[in-house]
């Protein structure tokens, strides 16, 4: 088992970040059953957007494009992910080490080449 | 103590929205409890001494794949109703799968019982705890396993380029921003100084 003392900080920080949403959640919660009426009826009930019936179902297909987005992220964030290892062990790595991320980054480069060229990175 | 406690604490709560992930009726309800399993595995990472999976765990994990989850879960447009009217038709396949699923399990129990594999020898004792996790894994991924670490990298460069092939489509009307033509555009092509007659007006 490690030492988690030096994860107190993080943890306290948890901790009131707990307690303060969970006041903005409960407490007008509670503020307003205490001291307002509570009548529920179907029309107060209902959906409200923007002042007329809801029109569709929340949950719309949507373009296949923001998938694309998403996949290219994952795959940044994962080379970004690498680097941070590479970055503190480069004296104990040496050049050998540095080439090898030198070769890692060229094979994400021509990805990122092709991506461009294809133009996956447009919007419109 | 306080270890044990948040072990079981971490472990419990990984467990428990694991069965959630699987037993939510609304596949969007399913994603948020696998985050929360996430969540708690890195906790249980951090307990373990791997800091860095455990960071890894919370930006790849919960930050893109969980995301990636979701925008699947979105794009299928599930229909509950329908999904539900074809248990009885999808029964025969599905017990078959939990069979063939059952037998893997009793024989990966049983190879598990026969003894470890030997594989080779094992070289070096685990990390002296006063290496910084980063710095251990960095000294053995770029070095020792160099040839993995290089294949990880022509996997995610198949991915990418696989998820444009399949997903990119050339739009025609579009627009896009020509930077080389904006940077190449001079003052003296695009302003004219007129000096037009009252009442005359400009041609363009």
């Amino acid at each position: 088992m490690v030492d988690l003392s030096q994860y107190l900080p993080i943890l306290l920080f948890l901790g009131v970040a707990i307690a303060i949403s969970s006041i903005f959640v409960f407490l007008p919660m509670g503020v307003a059953r205490l001291t307002g009426a509570h009548k529920p009826t179907a029309a107060k009930l209902a959906e409200y957007e923007c002042g007329f019936p809801a029109f569709e179902d929340s949950r719309s297909q949507f373009d296949v494009r923001f998938y694309l987005v998403a996949i290219l992220f994952i795959i940044f964030d994962l080379e970004a992910a690498f680097l941070f290892p590479w970055a503190v062990s480069l004296e104990e790595i040496g050049i050998a080490g540095w080439a090898t991320m030198m070769v890692f980054l060229f094979e994400l480069i021509i990805g990122f080449i092709y991506a461009w060229k294809v133009g996956a990175l447009e919007w419109e | 103590m306080i270890q044990t406690f948040a072990f079981y604490l971490f472990a419990t709560i990984v467990l428990l929205s694991g069965a959630f992930t699987i037993f939510a009726k609304n596949p969007v309800h399913s994603v948020l409890w696998l985050i929360l399993a996430f969540f708690n595995a890195a906790g249980l990472m951090v307990l373990a001494g791997a800091e860095f999976i455990a960071m890894l765990l919370v930006i790849v994990y919960v930050g893109a794949v969980a995301v990636l989850f979701l925008f699947v879960v979105m794009m299928l447009d599930i229909d509950f109703a329908e999904l539900r009217a074809g248990f009885a038709r999808y029964l025969f396949f599905g017990i078959v799968l939990a069979v063939f699923l059952a037998i893997e399990l009793v024989l990966g129990l049983e190879a598990f019982r026969a003894g470890a594999i030997k594989l080779g020898t094992a070289t070096s004792a685990p990390v002296d705890a006063a290496v910084p996790n980063l710095e251990a894994i960095g000294a053995l991924l770029y070095t020792k396993y160099v040839f993995l670490f290089e294949a990880a990298g022509l996997i995610l460069l198949v991915a990418m380029i696989g998820a444009i092939v399949l997903t990119h489509r050339k739009r025609s009307g579009t627009r896009p921003q020509n930077v080389a033509k904006q940077v190449r555009r001079r003052p003296q092509d695009a302003v004219r100084n007129l000096t037009p007659e009252i009442g005359q007006g400009v041609d363009l």
